[in-house]
C-alpha cells in the first residue's frame, strides 16, 4: 500500500508546492482533486499543465489517484452540482471522461468519483436510473483507456454505503472497469459491518483507499486519534486483504493548516503501519534490505494458517508469515526487478523451511514475472520438489508451477503430493494441465498401494474418477 | 530443577546426551557456533553448519524435549583465515532468523589483526541487530586476552548487560566482574573449571549475571556438569532459588535480551512434529 495525501486537504497552496510539502513528509502518493486552481480540467493550457505535473510526479517519486470530489469546479453557484442524478448530467459525464484522459495521461491508478445526492422532489427509481445510465455512458471511455473508476459511497448520496455501490455495480453487469473507493471514515460513520468488514467485502474491487478519523453517525471528517477509527486495525486490514494501491489521507476541511495535519497524520499512520508495510516501504526504498526482513517475518506477523479449519496445516492457502514473505516477494520484483531473481535465489538458498516456503508462495502472486525469475523461480521449485517436507512440497506446487514448470516436472510434482500426503487442492491448474500421462502415473500409484494392501490417498481416486466420468 | 545450558555444542553430541540431559532436568540450551576441530576452508562449510544450527539440531533437540537456540558468528580461531572470513558479508541474513539469540562465539585467540577485525565488525552486527553477543575468551594469556576483550567490548559501544564473556576462571572473572557483563564459566571435566571451584566463585562474587555452562563438544566435557555444579552448589548451602537463578533465570534473562527466546514453543520449529525436511530422527517413530 502507498500512503498519501488528498490536495484538497491542501486547498490554499499551489499545486506544486502541495506536492513538494506531501512527498518530502514521506508519503509516496498523492489524491489529486482536480479543481479551479489544481489542474483546472476546463483550462486552456491543460495539456501543458498535465505534461508539468505529470514531471513533478515523477520527480517526487509519487503514485498518483485523481479525485473528482471538487465543491464549486463544475457550477460557482451550486455545490458538488451537477451529478449524475441531475436533470442535465452532461456536465457531470464531460467531466469525469476529462478526468479518466488526465488520469491515463498521468499515468493513475484510477478516477474516484461518487453518485451525487438524490435532487429534491425526484423520486429513488428515477435517481438510480440516472444514477445506473450516467455511469454507463463513463464506462466505455475508462475500458478503452484502461483506467479504473472508483465508485466511492458517500455518507447522504444516493450511493451511501459498500452495499449501494455493490448493487449498482451487479445491475450494470459487473464491468471490469468499475472498482470501489472506500473512505474509512464513512466505514466508521455509517457502515454496519465497520472498516474491516467493508474493506473485506470490497477486496478484490479495491481501487482507492482514503484514510481519516470519524464518529458513529457524523460525516465530518476528522485528524487520526480524535474519532472512533481504529487505525492500526485498519492498517492492519489494507495489509491482510493484499491492498496494494494509494490510501491517502483526506481532511478536506483541514487546508488552513495543511502542513501541520499532514505532518501529524503521517506520523500517526507510522506508528500504525503493521510490520508487513513498514517492511514493504524498506525494500522499495534499499531492495537488499529484504535478506533481512524475510526471515523476521513469522516472529513479527505469526505463523498460524491463513485457513485453520479447512486448511490446519496450511498447505493450501499458506500461513501468515508465507502471506507477508509473498508480499515482500512482490515488492522485490516490482522495486528491483534486475536483482529480483538472483536474490530470491539466494532467499531460498539461506532460508529455513519457512523461509524457503516464502520464495516459492512469493513466485505464485507475481503477475508478469521477468524471463530471470521464471528461470529462476523454476530451479527453486525442481528443487523444493525433491524434498520431503510436505509444506514445501504443497508451497512449490502453486500458480507459479502451474504456469511455468514443464509437463514431465508438474505431473511428478502431483505424483509427490499424491506420495506425502498433500491434498491436490494445493496444486494449482490442476484442470488444465492434467494428461493422460498423468492419470497413467496415479492410476499406477493407486495399483501399487491397493497391491500392497496400503489405503489409496482419496485425491487419487477422486482424481481417477473425475477423468473417467 | 529446570536447567538452560548457554553454551553447548550439541551438534558434537548423541542422543543418548540428549536424553540424559533431559532426565537431569536441561529444557533449554543455547548452541554458539564455533569451530569444528577440524578447520574449515570455505563460507559454505559456514552456512551448511548455520543451517543445521537453525534447522536440524533444533528439531532433533525437539524430539528429546529441549528447546534449542543458537548463536551465530565466525569464531575468533576461523578469522585468520581469509577464505573463511567472507563468511561475515553473509551473516546478517543469519542474524535475521527465528532461534538466533546472540552473535558468537566471538572473541579472541591468537589475538592477532585479523581477530581485532572480525571482533569488532561482529560486535557492531551485534548492536544493528538488537542481539547480545556471546565472547570467547582466549584459552592462552587469559588474563590479558580478557582485559583486551573489555577493552573492545567497551569501545564497541555495546551496553555491558548485552555482553556475556565466558570461559572465566578465578583470575579472570574480577575485571569481567567490574566491566558490567555478564561471567560465563565452562564446567570442563578437569581443565577450565570445575564444580567445586565454581562454587566457590559463586560464594565470593555472588549469583547476579553469572552464567554456568558445560560448553560440551566434540571434546572430553561432560553435558551433565551443569547439573553437578547445581548439586555442588546445594552441598554448600546455596538454596533452591539460588540454584535456579545461576542454572534457568539468568541465562533466560541474559538471551531473553534477544527478543527470540520463546521457552513456551518452539521458534521456528515448523515442520512436523514427527520429522524435519520428511526426515526422522527416531528411526521408527516415538509412541
Amino acid at each position: 500500500m502507498r500512503l498519501g495525501y488528498g490536495t484538497n486537504g491542501f486547498a490554499n497552496h499551489r499545486l506544486d508546492d502541495a506536492l513538494a510539502i506531501i512527498a518530502d513528509l514521506g508519503y509516496t502518493s498523492v489524491a489529486l482533486t482536480l479543481d479551479h486552481q489544481h489542474l483546472d480540467p476546463y483550462a486552456a493550457d491543460l495539456a501543458a499543465q498535465v505534461a508539468a505535473v505529470g514531471r513533478r510526479l515523477a520527480e517526487l517519486d509519487l503514485r498518483l489517484v485523481i479525485e473528482t470530489g471538487a465543491r464549486y469546479l463544475l457550477d460557482p453557484r451550486h455545490k458538488h452540482q451537477p451529478t449524475l442524478l441531475s436533470d442535465d448530467r452532461g456536465p457531470r459525464v464531460d467531466f469525469l471522461r476529462r478526468a479518466l484522459r488526465i488520469a491515463a495521461d498521468l499515468g493513475a491508478d484510477c478516477v474516484s468519483f461518487w453518485s451525487g445526492v438524490t435532487p429534491a422532489g425526484l423520486a429513488p427509481d428515477e435517481a438510480w436510473r440516472r444514477l445506473r445510465a450516467g455511469v454507463a455512458e463513463v464506462l466505455p471511455l475508462a475500458g478503452e483507456l484502461g483506467m479504473p473508476l472508483g465508485l466511492e459511497p458517500e455518507p447522504g448520496m444516493l450511493v451511501e454505503r459498500l452495499g449501494d455501490a455493490l448493487r449498482l455495480r451487479a445491475e450494470l453487469g459487473d464491468p471490469a472497469q468499475l472498482g470501489i473507493t472506500l473512505d474509512v471514515g464513512h466505514c466508521v460513520a455509517i457502515e454496519p459491518d465497520g472498516v474491516a468488514g467493508c474493506l473485506r467485502q470490497a477486496a478484490g474491487l479495491l481501487v482507492n483507499v482514503q484514510l481519516d478519523d470519524m464518529v458513529t453517525g457524523v460525516h465530518e471528517h476528522l485528524e487520526f486519534g480524535t474519532g472512533e477509527l481504529d487505525l492500526p486495525a485498519c492498517l492492519a486490514t489494507l495489509a491482510e486483504i493484499g491492498y496494494t494501491g494509494v490510501a491517502a489521507v483526506e481532511l478536506p476541511r483541514h487546508s488552513h493548516a495543511a502542513p501541520e495535519v499532514a505532518r501529524s497524520s503521517f506520523e500517526a499512520l507510522q506508528a500504525a503501519l503493521p510490520w508487513t508495510v513498514r517492511a514493504e516501504a524498506a525494500i522499495r526504498r534499499e531492495p537488499t534490505a529484504i535478506g533481512e526482513l524475510f526471515p523476521a517475518a513469522g516472529r513479527e506477523v505469526g505463523r498460524r494458517p491463513l485457513d485453520p479449519e479447512g486448511d490446519p496445516a496450511g498447505l493450501i492457502a499458506g500461513t501468515e508469515d508465507d502471506r507477508a514473505r509473498s508480499r515482500l516477494v512482490a515488492v522485490l520484483v516490482e522495486a528491483a526487478p534486475d536483482q529480483a531473481a538472483a536474490e530470491l535465489a539466494e532467499l531460498y538458498r539461506y532460508g529455513d523451511d519457512a523461509e524457503r516456503r516464502g520464495v516459492l508462495r512469493g513466485l505464485s502472486v507475481l503477475t508478469d514475472p521477468s524471463e530471470a525469475v521464471v528461470e529462476a523461480g523454476r530451479a527453486l521449485v525442481q528443487d523444493a520438489l525433491r524434498a520431503n517436507d510436505t509444506r514445501l512440497v504443497a508451497a512449490a506446487m502453486g500458480p507459479f508451477a502451474g504456469a511455468w514448470l514443464d509437463q514431465h516436472a508438474w505431473r511428478h510434482g502431483v505424483l509427490k503430493c499424491l506420495f506425502t500426503g498433500v491434498p491436490l487442492a494445493a496444486v494449482a491448474a490442476l484442470d488444465e494441465r492434467r494428461d493422460a500421462e498423468l492419470i497413467r502415473m496415479v492410476a499406477g500409484l493407486a495399483e501399487e498401494r491397493a497391491a500392497a494392501g496400503r489405503t489409496v490417498p482419496d485425491d487419487a481416486i477422486a482424481l481417477l474418477q473425475k477423468e473417467n466420468a | 530443577m529446570a536447567i538452560f545450558d548457554p553454551h553447548i555444542h550439541m551438534t558434537s553430541r548423541t542422543t543418548d546426551d540428549y536424553e540424559s540431559m533431559y532426565a537431569a532436568g536441561v529444557r533449554a540450551l543455547v548452541e554458539p557456533a564455533f569451530w569444528l576441530g577440524q578447520p574449515r576452508t570455505n563460507v559454505g562449510s559456514f552456512t551448511d553448519y548455520f543451517d543445521g544450527l537453525i534447522g536440524w539440531e533444533r528439531f532433533r533437540a525437539a524430539q528429546f524435549g529441549i528447546r534449542h537456540h543458537c548463536t551465530l558468528a565466525l569464531n575468533p580461531k576461523e578469522a585468520n583465515d581469509p577464505r573463511c572470513v567472507e563468511v561475515l558479508d553473509v551473516l546478517p541474513r543469519y542474524l535475521a532468523k527465528d532461534g538466533v539469540v546472540a552473535v558468537g562465539e566471538i572473541g579472541y585467540d591468537s589475538m592477532t589483526p585479523a581477530e581485532d577485525d572480525a571482533f569488532a565488525r561482529q560486535l557492531e552486527l551485534a548492536i544493528r541487530h538488537r542481539l547480545p553477543a556471546l565472547v570467547h575468551t582466549p584459552h592462552r594469556d587469559k588474563l590479558a586476552g580478557t582485559r583486551r576483550t573489555l577493552d573492545v567490548v567497551a569501545e564497541s559501544g555495546i551496553a555491558p548487560g548485552l555482553v556475556a564473556v565466558d570461559h572465566l576462571n578465578e583470575l579472570t572473572v574480577g575485571p569481567v566482574a567490574e566491566s558490567g557483563c555478564w561471567m560465563g564459566f565452562s564446567i570442563y571435566p578437569d581443565t577450565k573449571m570445575d564444580p567445586d571451584r565454581m562454587v566457590a566463585i559463586l560464594q565470593e562474587h555472588g549469583t547476579e549475571r553469572m552464567l554456568v555452562n558445560s560448553a560440551a563438544d566434540w571434546g572430553r566435557s561432560d553435558p551433565l556438569n551443569t547439573y553437578r555444579t547445581g548439586q555442588a552448589m546445594l552441598a554448600a548451602g546455596f538454596t533452591d532459588q539460588d540454584v535456579e537463578q545461576v542454572l534457568w533465570h539468568n541465562p533466560v534473562a541474559f538471551y531473553g535480551q534477544s527478543g527470540r527466546l520463546v521457552l513456551d514453543e518452539l521458534p521456528g520449529f515448523t515442520a512436523s512434529a514427527e520429522t524435519f525436511a520428511g526426515n526422522s530422527v527416531l528411526r521408527g517413530g516415538r509412541a
